[in-house]
C-alpha cells in the first residue's frame, strides 16, 4: 500500500494543532483584552465638537467654577450642559466677533440648539446620579480628570462597571472634603487613609451596601 | 417595494452579515442638545409636577401630573381635589396613554380627504352667516355633559346670538335617571352626594358606588374611612347590596341579594311601604323578604346614620322612592344643584335624531360626543346622520364613528394639551392647564365656539381667562396662579341645598314580561366605549369576571343550564326585533332571570386597538328605558365565544380560607387586644436577612381593597409594562406586575368574593434566587428581590419556582420591537418613564417595589444628609389606591405605618408556611355580618 501522506505531513499536522491552540488563545485573549481597550471604553478619544470650547482656558485660565455652566450638578442626575444663553452672558461682551464663536451666535440668533457630541456615555441601563456623588465627597476630577488642563475634553476613566465598583466597594481613597469637590487640582493627601475613614463617617456612607445591583440599575 | 423576497438562505446570510457588521461597529455617536434659553425652573433630570383635572362624563377629577422634560409620564390624584382625593381610578391612569394614542386624529378632513383649517373656515362661515340671518333656525349643537364654566359661557353666548339654536347633550351613561328621580321627589333636579363615611348602615339597591364612575374614587375613600377595623379605628359600617349581577359593591357587601332589575324596584317599594308609604307592591321571594327585614331593622336602629342608595340603572320612580325613604330614615345625603347649564338645559339625543330625520337640521356642530356609536340602537342615529343633508362638523380627538359620518372632521386637543375648566360632582371648580404642547395641529372646543360667534382668533387660554377675570374681584393674577397651582378653586363647591320634603312618586304599572331581563351597565374599564382604543384598559382584567379584550353576557348558571348554554359559548340575544351575538359567561351571583351586558365594546372606528373588540350592546339599547328591558331571549349558537380571561376560575379545596383569610368584626374584636400572631418561621438553611439598613415592606389591607384595578394600571403606567394583546392572553401570557386575585368564599348560590392584590412578595428567603443559574435574581441589602435584566438568560426557573406566580417573562419583545398592534409607534416612546428600564425580549421581570421611587427618595435623603422619612416612598400602586389599602414603608422602623400594621391581630403572610418570609403581607378581610341574617353562608 503506497503511503498516502508525504513525510512532511507530520510537521504540518503539528503546526496546525499548535496554530489552532495559539489562535484560540489569541482569540480568547482578544476577547478579554478588547473591552479594556479604548476602542470599547472610548477612553482618551478626542471628539470633534461643533465649537472648539476649551475647558483649559475657561477653567484653568479664567478660573470659572464648574457650577457656573453645569448648574444642576448638585440637584439632578445630569450635571447639565449650559444653554446657549449662558455662553452669551460673557460672549455678548467678549470676543463678540470671534470666528470660533460663530456657531454660538448663530444658535442664539436662530434659536437652534448647539448639538454637542457626547464624550462620557454610560449605557442606558445605568442610572448614574451626579448630585449624590458631589454631595457625598466625590469630586469632579475623580472621574473626569484634570478638566482644567484639557483644551478638548476627553474621557479619562474607562467608565466600566469594574471601575465603578472599585470605588463603590472602597470609596475612602477617593473621598474629599466638601470644600474640595470642585477643585480640579486636588490630590489625596499623605494621610488620605485616615481622612477617608473620617469622611466616610462624615458623609454617612455605608459602603457595604454600595455594590447592590439596585443602586445603579432598575 | 417590488424587490423579490429573500430566500431563506439569503435571509440567513444577510442576518449573519448584519450581525457581524454591527458587532464590529462602534457605539453610535450620541449628541447632547441643551436649550438655547433654559426655561425657568426646568432642571433636566428633575421632573416637574403640575395640577390639572380630567373629565369623566363631564365631571372633574383632579390630577397631579409628573412631567419629565416636557413630557407627562405619570398621573396621580390631587389630594386637594374632592373628586380624586389624591387617588386615581383606571380611567385617570389610562388617560395618559390616550394622550399618546397613535390613532389620535391629526388632520382636518372633509369627508375622507385631508383638508386645511383655512378650507374649513371658508366652508363653515357662509352657512353660519346664513344661520345667523335666520336667528339660528336649523342650527344644532351636540355636546356631551358640559360642566365647564367657560364652555357654558360660550354656549350661552352662542344661544344669545342664535336664539333658535337647538342645543342637545348626550351622555351614554350620565345621570338622567337620578336627576329625573330627584325632580319627581323634590320638584327640581338635585344632585345627591351620598357620604359613605357618615353612614353606619348602607343599603345599595342596584347601586355600585364603589364601582367605576365620576365619583367612584371619593366613594372608595369614604367607604374605607368607615371600614377601619384597626385599634384606633373610627367605626365599622355595614353594607347591604341587592343587585342583578355581582359588582364591586356587592363583593364588599356584608349581605348581598341577587334580584333581577324589576324586582329591585319592588324591593324599594316594600321598604317604603314598611316605612309607611301607601304602596302595595307584589310580594317578594322569601329570601328577599328576610333580607329586607334585617336591613330595615338595621337601618331603623341607626337613625341619622342610615343611607339607602340606588344606581343610575333604576328608573326615576325608584330614585324618588329612595329619596323619600332616606328622608324617613333621617340620613338623607347632601344635595347640590347639578353643575351644568342653569335654566333651560339642553335637549336629548332623541330630539336630535327626530330633527335630523325631519330635515330640520341644516348645520350641526358635534363637540365631544360620539352618538353614531353610543346612542341607543333604537334611534339609529348613525342612519339619521348618514341620511341627513346637513352641514355636519365634528370636533374630536379621534376620528370616530360620528366623525366618519360628518362632512367635516376637526382634530381636537387632548385634555392634557388644553386649557379649560371643569367642575367636580360637588361643584368644585378646577382650572386645567396644558402639560405638553399639542402633539398635532389640533384645536380646542373654545376655538370652534369662538368661530361660530364670529371671533376667529379665540383660544381656550383667552376664553378661560375671560371667564374668570370677569368673576374675580381683586388681584386676578394672584388668584389665577393660586388656582392653577392648587388644581382647585378654593371655596367653589356648590352650597348644599336643603331639599324640599320628598314626595312619593306614583309607581308605574309593572309589565311582567316573559323571557329574560336585560340589564346594561357601563364597562368597568372602557366606561361607555370612549376608552375602547386604550390598550391598558382593554387588557386590564375586569373586576370579578377577569375578562379582558371583550365583553360577555353574564348569566345565572341555572338560566344557562335551562337553555343548554355552556360557559363561554356564543349566544344570540334577541330583543324586540334586534339581536346581538355575544359570548355567555356563567357568573355566580347573577340573579336568575337577568342577563347583564357591558356597554362600550364592539367599536367600529375606535382605532387599531379597539376596533371590533367585543359586542356592541348599544344595538339592544332603547331610548325610553336605556338600562333594562324585559322579554329578552337567549339562543344558543353552539360555537365557542372566544372569551379571554386572565386567570379563569378554579376550584380550591379548602386552601382558599388559608390564602384569603377572613374574620367577622366580632371575631376581630375578640382578638383586638391579643398580641400579634407570631410569624410562621419554619426552619431554614438560608441565613436570616440582615437588618442593618431600611427594610422595605408592604402591607395590603384586604378589608379596604375594593378591587377597582387602579393599582394595576398605575403600575403599568409607572413601570413601562407593555400590553401583550389578545392572542398572547389566549396563550396564558400577560405582563401585569400586579394582579388582583379574587377568592370566592361563599357558595355557588351566594358567592362572597374577596379581593387580594398580589405584587411581588419580595421574600426574605426568595425561592426564585437559588434556582437562577446566572444570579439574575438577587437580593439587595434593603430587602428588595431585584431582577438584573442584563444577566437574565431566560431560563424561567425563577418563574417556575415562585409560589406566588408574580414573575412575568418577555416571550416576545412586547415593549421592544414586537409590540401589539400599534403599540410600537414612536409617539408612545414619549410616555415611557425614563426612570425605568424598558425590558427586552427574553428576560424575566416583576414588581420592583418601585425601586426607582425608593432610589429617588434615597438620593434626596443622601443629598440632604438625613434618613428617608416614613411615607416618603410611595409606590405607584399605593398612590393610586382610592381606599388606602396599600401601605409601604420601612418595616424595620417600629414607628412606620407599615410596621404598625404588621402588629395588627389580623395580619398574615400569604403562604407563610412555606418559609419564604414575604415582605408583602396582608391583613385579613374583616366583615360585619348582621347576626339576624347569619346562616353561616354570608
Amino acid at each position: 500500500m503506497p503511503q498516502i501522506f508525504p513525510a512532511y505531513a507530520n510537521t504540518v499536522a503539528r503546526a496546525a494543532i499548535l496554530g489552532a491552540v495559539a489562535l484560540g488563545c489569541l482569540g480568547i485573549g482578544l476577547l478579554v483584552a478588547l473591552p479594556a481597550t479604548s476602542h470599547v471604553t472610548r477612553q482618551d478619544i478626542i471628539v470633534e465638537q461643533p465649537v472648539q470650547f476649551s475647558h483649559e482656558h475657561h477653567v484653568g485660565g479664567l478660573g470659572i467654577d464648574c457650577r457656573y455652566c453645569h448648574t444642576s450638578v448638585e440637584q439632578s442626575r445630569y450635571a447639565g450642559i449650559p444653554p446657549t444663553h449662558t455662553c452669551m452672558t460673557c460672549h455678548s461682551q467678549l470676543w463678540t466677533n470671534a470666528e470660533i464663536l460663530a456657531p454660538v451666535r448663530r444658535s442664539l440668533a436662530e434659536g437652534v440648539p448647539i448639538r454637542w457630541q457626547r464624550v462620557h456615555a454610560l449605557p442606558d441601563y445605568v442610572y448614574f446620579d451626579h448630585s449624590v456623588h458631589v454631595t457625598n465627597g466625590v469630586g469632579c476630577s475623580t472621574c473626569h480628570g484634570a478638566i482644567n488642563r484639557m483644551p478638548q475634553v476627553r474621557q479619562v476613566a474607562p467608565l466600566t462597571m469594574g471601575w465603578c465598583l472599585d470605588c463603590h466597594r472602597n470609596p475612602a481613597p477617593n473621598l474629599r472634603p466638601a470644600s474640595e469637590i470642585y477643585n480640579m487640582e486636588w490630590r489625596p493627601p499623605a494621610d488620605q487613609r485616615e481622612r477617608g475613614g473620617r469622611l466616610l463617617e462624615h458623609y454617612g456612607i455605608r459602603s457595604e451596601h454600595l455594590s447592590d445591583c439596585s443602586r445603579c440599575h432598575r | 417595494m417590488s424587490a423579490p423576497p429573500l430566500t431563506r438562505r439569503q435571509a440567513a446570510l444577510a442576518l449573519i452579515a448584519s450581525a457581524a457588521s454591527l458587532a464590529s461597529c462602534d457605539r453610535p455617536e450620541e449628541e447632547i442638545v441643551p436649550y438655547v434659553e433654559q426655561p425657568e425652573r426646568v432642571v433636566p433630570g428633575v421632573p416637574l409636577r403640575f395640577a390639572t383635572a380630567l373629565p369623566l362624563d363631564g365631571y372633574a377629577r383632579g390630577v397631579i401630573a409628573t412631567v419629565h422634560e416636557g413630557r407627562p409620564v405619570k398621573l396621580e390624584g390631587n389630594p386637594a381635589h374632592p373628586g380624586s382625593g389624591g387617588a386615581t381610578d383606571v380611567f385617570l391612569e389610562a388617560e395618559l396613554l390616550a394622550l399618546y394614542d397613535p390613532d389620535r386624529s391629526r388632520a382636518v378632513r372633509e369627508g375622507t380627504r385631508i383638508a386645511s383649517w383655512e378650507g374649513f373656515l371658508s366652508a363653515f362661515l357662509p352657512p353660519m352667516r346664513a344661520a345667523s340671518a335666520r336667528g339660528g333656525e336649523g342650527l344644532s349643537l351636540l355636546t356631551g355633559h358640559v360642566t365647564s364654566p367657560t364652555l357654558l359661557r360660550l354656549i350661552d353666548e352662542l344661544r344669545a346670538r342664535y336664539p333658535r339654536l337647538r342645543w342637545h347633550a348626550h351622555q351614554a351613561v350620565g345621570e338622567a335617571n337620578a336627576l329625573a328621580g330627584a325632580a319627581l321627589a323634590f320638584g327640581r333636579p338635585l344632585l345627591a352626594l351620598p357620604r359613605l363615611d357618615r353612614a353606619a348602615v348602607v343599603l345599595a339597591i342596584d347601586a355600585d358606588p364603589l364601582g367605576p364612575g365620576p365619583d367612584g374614587i371619593r366613594h372608595g375613600r369614604e367607604f374605607a374611612a368607615r371600614r377601619a377595623a384597626r385599634r384606633e379605628g373610627g367605626g365599622f359600617s355595614r353594607l347591604y347590596a341587592a343587585e342583578p349581577a355581582m359588582t364591586q359593591t356587592g363583593a364588599k357587601a356584608d349581605h348581598r341579594l341577587a334580584l333581577p332589575p324589576a324586582a329591585l324596584g319592588d324591593l324599594a317599594a316594600h321598604l317604603a311601604a314598611r316605612l309607611g308609604a301607601p304602596l302595595s307592591p307584589p310580594a317578594l321571594p322569601p329570601a328577599a323578604a328576610r333580607f329586607l327585614d334585617a336591613a330595615l331593622a338595621d337601618l331603623r336602629a341607626h337613625p341619622g346614620e342610615a343611607l339607602v342608595v340606588t344606581g343610575e340603572w333604576q328608573p326615576p320612580e325608584v330614585h324618588a322612592l329612595v329619596h323619600w325613604i332616606n328622608e324617613r330614615l333621617g340620613g338623607a345625603p347632601a344635595f347640590v344643584e347639578p353643575p351644568g347649564a342653569a335654566g333651560d338645559g339642553p335637549a336629548g339625543i332623541g330630539e336630535l335624531a327626530g330633527d335630523l330625520r325631519a330635515g330640520r337640521v341644516e348645520t350641526l356642530l358635534v363637540l365631544g360626543a360620539n352618538p353614531a356609536y353610543d346612542a341607543p340602537g333604537e334611534l339609529d342615529l348613525a342612519g339619521a346622520l348618514r341620511g341627513s343633508q346637513a352641514f355636519t362638523v365634528h370636533l374630536g380627538a379621534w376620528r370616530d364613528e360620528t366623525a366618519a359620518l360628518c362632512r367635516w372632521h376637526l382634530p381636537e386637543h387632548h385634555p392634557l394639551e388644553d386649557w379649560g375648566d371643569l367642575r367636580a360632582r360637588d361643584g368644585t371648580v378646577s382650572l386645567c392647564q396644558p402639560l405638553i404642547r399639542p402633539l398635532y395641529g389640533t384645536r380646542s372646543a373654545a376655538w370652534l365656539l369662538g368661530v361660530a360667534l364670529g371671533r376667529l382668533d379665540d383660544t381656550s387660554h383667552g376664553a378661560l381667562r375671560a371667564t374668570w377675570s370677569a368673576r374675580q374681584e381683586g388681584d386676578f393674577e394672584a388668584w389665577w396662579r393660586r388656582a392653577l397651582h392648587d388644581g382647585v378653586v378654593a371655596g367653589s363647591a356648590a352650597p348644599a341645598v336643603p331639599p324640599p320634603p320628598a314626595r312619593l312618586p306614583s309607581l308605574p304599572e309593572r309589565v311582567a314580561g316573559d323571557g329574560l331581563a336585560l340589564a346594561l351597565r357601563p364597562d368597568p374599564t372602557l366606561w361607555d366605549g370612549r376608552y375602547a382604543n386604550n390598550a391598558w384598559l382593554q387588557e386590564c382584567p375586569k373586576p370579578l369576571t377577569r375578562l379582558v379584550w371583550g365583553n360577555a353576557a353574564l348569566m345565572a348558571p341555572e338560566d344557562a343550564a335551562a337553555r343548554g348554554i355552556g360557559d363561554g359559548e356564543m349566544i344570540r340575544l334577541e330583543l324586540a326585533g334586534r339581536s346581538l351575538e355575544v359570548p355567555a359567561l356563567l357568573a355566580p351571583g347573577t340573579a336568575p332571570g337577568a342577563v347583564v351586558l357591558a356597554l362600550g365594546h364592539g367599536r367600529r372606528r375606535a382605532g387599531a386597538i379597539g376596533d371590533g373588540v367585543g359586542a356592541d350592546a348599544y344595538a339592544l339599547r332603547r331610548a325610553g328605558a336605556p338600562w333594562s328591558a324585559e322579554g329578552l331571549a337567549a339562543v344558543r349558537l353552539g360555537r365557542p365565544g372566544g372569551l379571554l380571561r386572565e386567570q379563569p376560575g378554579q376550584r380550591l379545596e379548602g386552601e382558599a380560607k388559608e390564602l384569603f383569610q377572613t374574620l367577622s368584626l366580632d371575631g376581630f374584636s375578640a382578638r383586638r387586644s391579643d398580641p400579634p400572631p407570631a410569624p410562621s418561621r419554619p426552619p431554614s438553611l438560608n441565613p436570616d436577612a440582615a437588618r442593618d439598613t431600611y427594610a422595605w415592606g408592604m402591607v395590603i389591607d384586604t378589608t379596604l381593597c375594593i378591587g377597582c384595578n387602579a393599582c394595576v394600571v398605575a403600575c403599568q403606567s409607572e413601570n413601562n409594562v407593555p400590553v401583550v394583546g389578545p392572542e398572547q392572553v389566549a396563550g396564558g401570557r400577560d405582563m401585569h406586575w400586579l394582579r388582583i386575585d379574587t377568592y370566592d368564599l361563599g357558595t355557588p348560590e351566594a358567592p362572597s368574593p374577596g379581593f387580594q392584590p398580589v405584587p411581588c412578595m419580595h421574600c426574605e428567603h426568595a425561592p426564585c434566587e437559588p434556582v437562577c443559574p446566572v444570579a439574575a435574581s438577587v437580593h439587595d441589602a434593603e430587602g428588595l428581590n431585584v431582577q438584573v435584566y442584563n444577566r437574565c438568560i431566560g431560563t424561567r426557573f425563577c418563574q417556575a419556582n415562585c409560589p406566588y406566580k408574580v414573575r412575568r417573562f418577555n416571550w416576545y419583545g412586547y415593549a421592544d420591537g414586537q409590540e401589539y398592534a400599534n403599540q410600537g409607534a414612536p409617539v408612545l416612546a414619549a410616555q415611557r418613564n425614563p426612570e425605568v428600564t424598558v425590558r427586552a425580549r427574553g428576560v424575566m421581570e416583576k414588581c420592583t417595589y418601585c425601586t426607582q421611587r425608593i432610589s429617588a427618595a434615597r438620593r434626596a435623603a443622601e443629598r440632604e444628609g438625613r434618613p428617608i422619612r416614613d411615607g416618603e416612598v410611595v409606590t405607584a400602586c399605593q398612590a393610586a389606591c382610592p381606599s388606602g389599602a396599600i401601605v409601604f414603608g420601612d418595616i424595620g422602623d417600629p414607628a412606620s405605618a407599615a410596621a404598625r400594621l404588621r402588629q395588627e391581630p389580623q395580619h398574615y403572610a400569604l403562604l407563610g408556611h412555606l418559609g419564604t418570609r414575604p415582605r408583602t403581607t396582608y391583613l385579613a378581610e374583616v366583615s360585619n355580618p348582621n347576626p339576624a341574617l347569619d346562616d353561616g353562608a354570608a
